[in-house]
């Protein structure tokens, strides 16, 4: 899928792991582990609102568009 | 009284053994009988399975006595697979009713609906035969007690299972989807 989500890059900056995010967030590791993996095939707008707010950044920052080769 | 999916589902497991086993003492009764005729006592045709006087056909022509049975016993064959893949999904319960749209459901759904068809054709064409030796001045017994009656109801059967098929396809594509949301 050409939507890339950068959730470890940003937790990465942030210092902050999976299972303290999904702490904060409110998502399970499971959950929290499809998106990061990229399986994912839809993110709600609360969830990513509530991603964006803990790690203090913008939708932009965690959502990527890469075109396929 | 309320009656729960889960004591549903038992009934039908206990119930779906029962007509597993009836299905399939019937089909090795018709084998058994066709080759019995067929290799070792002619004589037989005359009390075939279930009370059904098949020795005019043998008189007649062996070969389409053969024929006849092999479609009967299809017919029982594909009867017993059907109940078997029934017997099975029930005992492995894959008949998840919280997450009902699995692949292992659809597949079934699929498996039985092909099943119905071609026991719809199977019978059909077998009591198609039958009509033909009548017209030929055979003496037959009716469709019913050669096991081929009902070919329109199952063909019925089969192309609702396949048109509920599909749409058990898309609601696994959406439950899927549902799934990967986060």
């Amino acid at each position: 899928m050409p939507i890339v989500v950068n959730l470890d890059v940003m937790m990465a900056r942030r210092k902050m792991s999976l299972n303290e995010l999904s702490e904060k967030v409110g998502l399970t590791l499971s959950n929290l582990s499809i998106l990061k993996t990229g399986k994912a095939k839809a993110i709600r707008f609360s969830t990513l609102e509530a991603i964006c707010k803990v790690l203090d950044c913008q939708p932009a920052d965690i959502l990527e568009y890469r075109e396929e080769k | 009284m309320y009656i729960s999916t889960k004591q549903i589902l038992k009934i039908l497991y206990i119930l779906s053994w029962i007509i597993f086993i009836g299905v399939c003492v019937e089909a090795g009764g018709i084998i058994f009988n066709a080759f019995f005729a067929l290799v070792i006592n002619p004589a037989n045709a005359r009390y075939f399975w279930s009370g059904a006087d098949l020795s005019a056909l043998y008189a007649w022509d062996k070969g389409y006595f053969f024929v006849e049975t092999l479609m009967m016993s299809i017919v029982a064959v594909m009867r017993s697979i059907m109940f078997y893949l029934i017997v099975k999904i029930l005992y492995d319960k894959k008949l998840n009713i919280s997450q009902p749209f699995n692949k292992e459901t659809g597949r079934f759904i699929f498996n039985i609906s092909y099943l119905a068809l071609a026991i719809g054709v199977f019978s059909g064409w077998g009591a198609k035969y039958v009509q033909w030796f009548v017209r030929q001045g055979v003496k037959m017994p009716d469709i019913q007690s050669l096991r081929l009656d009902g070919a329109d109801v199952w063909l019925f059967m089969g192309i609702i299972l396949f048109v509920i098929a599909q749409i058990f396809k898309r609601g696994i594509e959406i439950q899927t989807e549902n799934e990967l949301t986060v």
